[in-house]
């Protein structure tokens, strides 16, 4: 147990306005912070937030879409996003264009409304279709704040995300070397969705400085999905003397970005999103996802996967059946949990989780 | 191609099936009555030229199973732009049409089941898990499906086709094209266009690999041509509605939409469309309506529940009620101006990525207010498809515009299009009585 304090979200919007800074709203899953930050822009990702009423959306939204859209449409309408100056609504699925749209045609929110069109594949085409997406977005910034910041500041600013990538994979790679139950541990990670890049940079560096040569002797279980809510989950796990020891999660790794190559800042950061790791709301194939869960699993000697899954989430639910098969082809058992980010988890989940843990410690004493 | 597939093909298909069924349809053409159980006291009698819908379909999923090793075989998405696989020769299959036609024929929960036991959830699109569940059991109302060489796959209707085909290409094999086209919040920019025409034209090596043969660049002119023509005849069979009484219903349209879907860019389907068009401008020069009756004229936003259409049509049309306008099936006819024969593969750039389903919410209910004027409506029903997100995010707004600023009875009917799970008889009825009534 490390004693970190984490600023909160409010208290890092609140020293963000003293600043004289903007303030984006952001919606999952992908998006180029540097631009954001080259702005003077401080970016707040909205992934739900959890344990919200959301009876506010049922004007707009049916009851068949996710939780995560449902909570972050009814944030918003609660006045949730009223410090916002900027509201980001990167195209992930059906659902997160859906709420674009309303936003755009119906609701015509105060805030400027920014939509961003991700690419599928890794190829060049893709990198040269998101830089133009990209110098697009940079225009209506430039438009909206009256701010034109030039190549050197946008290049500083995705040298400092890549650095700061560089960090989170040492953090992820020191996992079990760090004093951390599993809700500390993506505590941390996750106060990326809104801290300034310094004051993150300095709290995984502090608890970098805590990493030892013991390590955790725990099993170890690798999460896949959109992001861990209700944070419960991770306790469970903890509680079975498990650990998350990685993962395939949209909130955290699916956004660790690799360094970049071109010298155009517009190019660099399309290259960065578009050359990340597999991911179902890109479509990424069977065997690309399979084969990442599978190093995950490699690299951190974790037992088993846990897909963790938003009820209604249509682009995780593709691939689980396959994913299950190709895992258990080589060994690796696998849980599907369906969860709703509103609702506290269920006695029945609990259950099946431990019994998923114990099932995984059994099997390694026999192994 | 085998030698084999090729003398099973002709004998199997070509000779004996496609006669049968040419014969069947003459007969059935000549001899022409409804159905025994048609409401002939509140519907006009089904359309004659109808028998031909059937007898394109029968052939296309006859070929279909002897196709294989004669033919290469595409699976595509309803809104792909398949005209270059059609100019390459290839026999083309919609996994969404089957889907339907699942649905229509009552078996489609029976298969989805299939998927549903292997893991796949219920609460994915219910065309997919049909699609799905017939891959794995092999169970189809026609008989067989013959396997893909190629699958491609256009997000211009959804997302939601990307991780389905994801899955397809997993269980066969097989090459994979996607075509991705940007959502267009307003209007598509020209990097979005660039990036469509870029796809389209590297579609063409992986088609043409597959195929075994170059693209002729004058057959895709023919192609497209025959596509434009095709669509820009159902366009007409549709704004035929706006006549009083509306001489064919949208469930009509439903049934006989099939071949615009299916069989575009084929001269048979040209034909077969102008020959309706024929038919349903007699019944419009002798004033005869769908609805015997037809006191009220709505809307029908989104897919069919296709499991559902006898039910709907008749409980409507006791009520006087005709559906007359469709945002769904305006969709395979309203892009048709914007193909240039001239510059297939730039115009199909812009035409394949302004689908309404890949389009805003806003766009989506002006095209419903303009229907609403056009056609004089009294209301619109949204069908909130729990299956397709895309098309039913939206609908809450759009219905409280319709209904507080063009005046129009509108109601949100949940169910699903082909998952008759979704389906609550009891409450739908009741909610069409109060809809009738608050036009009344
Ligand atoms: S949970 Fe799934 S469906 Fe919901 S917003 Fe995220 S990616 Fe979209
Ligand atoms: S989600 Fe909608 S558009 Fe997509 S395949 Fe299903 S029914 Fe068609």
């Amino acid at each position: 147990m490390l004693h970190i304090k984490i600023p909160t979200r409010r208290e890092v919007i609140e020293k963000a306005k003293a600043e004289g800074k903007k303030i984006a709203a952001v919606y999952p899953i992908h998006y180029p912070r540097e631009l954001f930050r080259a702005f003077n822009i401080q970016p707040i990702e909205v992934w739900g937030p959890p344990k919200t009423d959301t009876k506010k959306a049922n004007a707009h939204l049916q009851s068949y879409i996710c939780s995560v859209v449902q909570s972050g449409l009814a944030f918003y309408l609660e006045g949730g996003i009223n410090v916002a100056d900027i509201i980001v609504v990167p195209h992930s699925c059906d659902s997160l264009q859906g709420l674009g749209s309303i936003y755009k045609d119906f609701i015509k929110p105060k805030q400027e409304l920014i939509t961003i069109y991700l690419p599928r594949e890794k190829n060049r085409e893709n990198v040269e279709f998101l830089s133009k997406e990209l110098k697009r977005i940079y225009k209506q910034l430039a438009e909206f704040t009256h701010f034109e910041p030039d190549r050197e500041k946008l290049l500083e600013e995705i040298k400092k995300e890549e650095e700061i990538d560089v960090l989170v994979a040492k953090f992820y790679k020191s996992r079990e070397n760090l004093p951390l139950s599993s809700r500390e541990f993506y505590t941390i990670l996750r106060a990326r969705e809104y801290l300034p890049v310094e004051l993150f940079k300095n709290i995984l560096n502090y608890a970098l400085l805590h990493s030892s040569s013991g390590k955790l002797k725990k099993t170890g279980i690798v999460i896949s999905g959109l992001l861990p809510e209700p944070m419960e989950i991770l306790d469970v796990i903890d509680e079975m003397d498990g650990f998350v020891a990685l993962d395939d999660m949209a909130c955290c790794m699916r956004r660790v970005y690799g360094e970049g190559s071109a010298d155009d800042p517009f190019e660099r950061m399309a290259e960065r999103i578009v050359n990340s790791t597999p991911d179902p709301t890109k479509g990424s194939s069977v065997d690309e996802r399979a084969d990442f869960l599978k190093s995950l699993i490699d690299i951190s000697g974790a037992k088993g996967v846990v897909f963790y899954n938003v009820k209604f989430c249509e682009p995780e639910y593709f691939y689980h059946p396959l994913l299950k098969d190709k895992l258990n082809e080589s060994g690796i058992k696998s849980i599907v949990i369906e969860t709703d980010i509103n609702e506290p988890i269920s006695q029945q989940t609990i259950t099946r989780i431990k019994a998923f843990i114990e099932m995984l410690k059994e099997e390694s004493r026999w192994a | 191609m085998g030698l084999k597939e090729n003398i099973k093909y002709l004998f199997s298909y070509k000779l004996i099936g496609e006669s049968l069924i040419k014969l069947n349809t003459k007969k059935s053409y000549k001899n022409f009555k409804p159905p025994k159980n048609w409401r002939t006291d509140i519907l006009a009698p089904p359309l004659k030229t109808g028998v031909f819908t059937k007898e394109i379909i029968t052939r296309h999923y006859l070929e279909g199973r002897y196709v294989n090793g004669v033919k290469p075989v595409a699976w595509v998405t309803s809104g792909a732009p398949i005209e270059i696989l059609k100019a390459l020769g290839f026999y083309i299959l919609y996994p969404e049409n089957h889907g339907a036609l699942c649905g229509a024929r009552k078996v489609a929960l029976e298969i989805s089941e299939e998927a549903e036991k292997r893991g796949y959830s219920i609460d994915i699109c219910s065309y997919a898990r049909t699609d799905i569940g017939s891959t794995l059991s092999k169970k189809t109302p026609v008989g067989r499906l013959p396997k893909p060489d190629l699958l491609l796959c256009c997000t211009n209707i959804c997302q939601t086709v990307l991780y389905w085909y994801r899955v397809l290409a997993e269980y066969y094999k097989v090459p994979l094209i996607v075509i991705d086209t940007p959502f267009v919040y307003d209007e598509a920019r020209e990097h979005d266009i660039e990036y469509v025409k870029k796809q389209l034209e590297a579609s063409i090596e992986v088609s043409e690999r597959v195929a075994g043969k170059s693209l002729s660049f004058s057959k895709l002119k023919e192609v497209v041509r025959l596509s434009k023509m095709a669509a820009e005849l159902w366009l007409e069979i549709m704004n035929a509605n706006k006549n009083k009484p509306a001489p064919i219903s949208v469930f009509d349209q439903f049934i006989h939409m099939a071949p615009i879907v299916e069989k575009r860019g084929d001269s048979e389907t040209v034909d077969f469309y102008s020959k309706m068009l024929d038919e349903i401008n007699d019944r419009i020069k002798n004033g005869i309506g769908a609805v015997k009756n037809e006191r009220k004229r709505v809307l029908w936003d989104n897919l069919p529940i296709w499991y559902k259409l006898k039910f709907l049509s008749e409980f409507l049309a006791e009520n006087g009620v005709s559906v007359v306008a469709s945002t769904y099936t305006n969709a395979w006819g309203e892009l048709a101006p914007m193909m240039d024969i001239e510059r297939p593969i730039e115009s199909m750039a812009r035409t394949y990525i302004y689908p309404i389903l890949n389009r805003g919410t806003g766009h989506k209910l002006k095209t419903m207010e303009t229907m609403v004027k056009e056609f004089e409506l009294d209301g619109a029903i949204l069908h909130s498809d729990r299956s397709c997100k895309p098309y039913s995010v939206g609908q809450m707004d759009q219905r409280i515009k319709l209904l507080n600023e063009l005046g129009v009875a509108a109601l949100l009917l949940e169910a699903d299009h082909s998952d008759p799970r979704a389906f609550a008889d009891e409450q739908v009825i009741s909610r069409l009585k109060a809809f009738v009534e608050m036009m009344d």
